[in-house]
């Protein structure tokens, strides 16, 4: 898989300098311990619901019908492409152009905000159709992750506003502070796509 | 703006949207709702450890990381996988 | 070391004078705070299991007879005679995290939400809880309704109070990770922002009675608990190894020449 993406022409990221980012930790190395704890927690979380699905298929499979897939499908394309401009922000940072990581992690940023917007589309109309946490396993496993993960969207809302300020206004970006905050956002992604695949897709 | 297009980020970026459609697909038309499909469920769990592996790789840059890096994060997703897959068979 | 004008003499304790006398120990009050706080938790632990089998938590839908029966229970008194003597401790366990916060350099919103966090969380997460089962104990004669609702009261406030416990934990993640003196280390700021987490996990449990996410449930309380306890036992850790650390120069207490010295070297008049 990895060997596919770099046979392809190079970009603007592909330069000399790559060779030297061997054996590179991306930013932080607590942001990682957080990172790989947080994969962890959520993964229980995640064979939790599949082992109390399998004690109750029907309910789960009942439930799942009333979910908006839709929306869960944007919302997925939304956060895959806001962490395609967090890395795509990254590099040029990396390579010294300001401007242009200015302009993407903004662009990073508008998609990042996308998913909340979206995430309210789909939980009102459930809500007030009355579908609550209250309403059976599924539905609070349902809200309580998507909840959780939320929580950890907005916080890398915030991150992102830090990092587009910081190189703004600081006059030679620092790449460890972006690096971590990329991470971060990154992991963020990759959690929704767990969830995704186990709350609205799965059979 | 061609070399955007051409930054292996991009291509991998598109490759995950498309399998995002596809898998979306999946679960719409493979078969009935309400209805267990091991199909599939086995089909979108893995796209989606796919889709995992191509963000921690490619996104998160943990292809140029160290070795133990590497190590963990694919144990991670090689080890919920499993666990997720198991479970969901042992219940059937 | 700045090349300052006089020669300062070193002015710490010598060895010989320290081992004698523990009583001298200028970190005495901190050892103190630190060492109550081991006790407090056996004490607690004792209390709530063997004693009283308060813990693990006791089914939110258990049947009437039964949860009359362990409020009138004789166990359930005396457990709740010895939280009542030993709840002052609370307050000298947290000085413990606030002595060491107070040294970051951090602004001090983030001690007082702390400390505003660890008071209401007390008295929501303990003294509550000691309130409803303390009644059914001392005061025999209520009906089985009463008794229900004390039962419900005391589980929901002991376990349910997460709010204050949010602020906290919180506060103290942020304090460690935004903190450029390194008094605690990062990561552990990061195992703190995970508190927060589970504190949110237990929302919950004012919804469901049973399954999961009931206040006896694998992902509130056991998932929960494992998280909570092995976070307890690491940052008591850090603050054993951060209160040692301290330079004496720092202490409140410090030695009359060791504040000079420290003030000589920074340029500061004394």
């Amino acid at each position: 898989m990895t060997d596919v993406a770099e046979g392809f022409t190079p970009g603007v990221g592909k330069s000399r300098s790559d060779d030297n980012r061997r054996d590179h930790v991306p930013g932080d190395s607590s942001m990682w311990f957080f990172v790989i704890g947080d994969l962890l927690i959520f993964g229980v979380y995640f064979v939790g619901y599949m082992y109390f699905r399998g004690q109750n298929h029907e309910l789960f499979l009942q439930s799942q019908v009333r979910l908006n897939l839709d929306i869960g499908a944007i919302n997925t394309v939304m956060l895959l492409t806001s962490s395609l401009f967090v890395a795509l922000g990254t590099e040029a940072a990396r390579a010294g152009n300001r401007v242009a990581a200015l302009q993407r992690f903004w662009i990073a940023l508008a998609f990042g905000a996308a998913f909340p917007l979206l995430k309210m589309f789909e939980w009102i109309p459930e809500i007030c159709s009355g579908l609550t946490p209250g309403t059976n396993l599924f539905f609070m496993y349902y809200y309580v992750m998507t909840g959780m993960h939320l929580c950890h969207v907005a916080l890398g809302l915030v991150i992102l506003c830090f990092i587009l300020r910081n190189l703004k206004t600081s006059k030679a970006p620092q790449i460890s502070f972006v690096e971590t905050g990329a991470t971060y956002w990154h992991m963020v992604d990759v959690l929704w796509l767990v969830l995704f695949a186990l709350l609205y897709l799965m059979r | 703006m061609t070399s955007l297009i051409r930054n292996p980020l991009t291509i991998v970026w598109a490759l995950l949207t498309t399998v995002t459609i596809v898998s979306s697909l999946i679960a719409l038309e493979g078969g009935a709702a309400h209805q267990i499909n091991t199909t599939v469920t086995t089909a979108v769990l893995l796209i989606a450890a796919i889709k995992a592996q191509l963000v921690i790789r490619h996104f998160m840059e943990v292809r140029r990381a160290p070795v133990w890096l590497k190590v963990t994060t694919s144990g991670w997703l090689l080890g919920l996988f499993t666990l997720l897959l198991s479970f969901y068979f042992a219940s059937l | 070391m700045s090349g300052s004008v006089a020669e300062v003499p070193k002015a710490p304790t010598p060895p010989a004078e320290r081992a004698t006398s523990w009583r001298k120990n200028r970190k005495l009050d901190q050892w103190i705070a630190f060492w109550s706080v081991p006790f407090f938790f056996n004490l607690f632990g004792l209390v709530f299991v063997p004693l009283s089998w308060m813990m693990p938590p006791r089914s939110p839908s258990s049947t009437t007879p039964h949860i009359v029966d362990f409020m009138q229970s004789h166990n359930l008194l005396i457990a709740c005679v010895i939280l009542t003597l030993a709840y002052g401790l609370a307050p000298v366990s947290n000085a413990c995290y606030l002595m060491q916060v107070r040294r970051m350099s951090v602004s001090p919103a983030f001690r007082y939400s702390m400390m505003i966090g660890a008071i209401t969380g007390a008295i929501v997460g303990m003294l509550f809880p000691m309130f409803c089962f303390g009644l059914g104990a001392f005061r025999p004669g209520y009906n089985s309704g009463v008794l229900t609702m004390l039962y419900d009261f005391g589980y929901l406030a002991f376990i349910g109070s997460l709010g204050c416990f949010c602020v906290m934990w919180m506060a103290f993640g942020l304090a460690i990770i935004l903190d450029e003196n390194s008094i605690l280390p990062k990561w552990l700021g990061y195992y703190t922002i995970w508190q927060y987490v589970t504190e949110l996990m237990a929302a919950p449990v004012w919804i469901v009675k049973s399954g999961p996410f009931a206040w006896n449930g694998l992902m509130t309380f056991w998932f929960a608990m494992t998280l909570y306890v092995s976070w307890q036992i690491i940052v008591y850790v850090c603050i054993y190894r951060a209160i040692k650390n301290q330079p004496e120069a720092e202490l409140d207490n410090a030695s009359a020449e060791l504040r000079q010295a420290v003030e000589l070297r920074s340029g500061t008049s004394a």
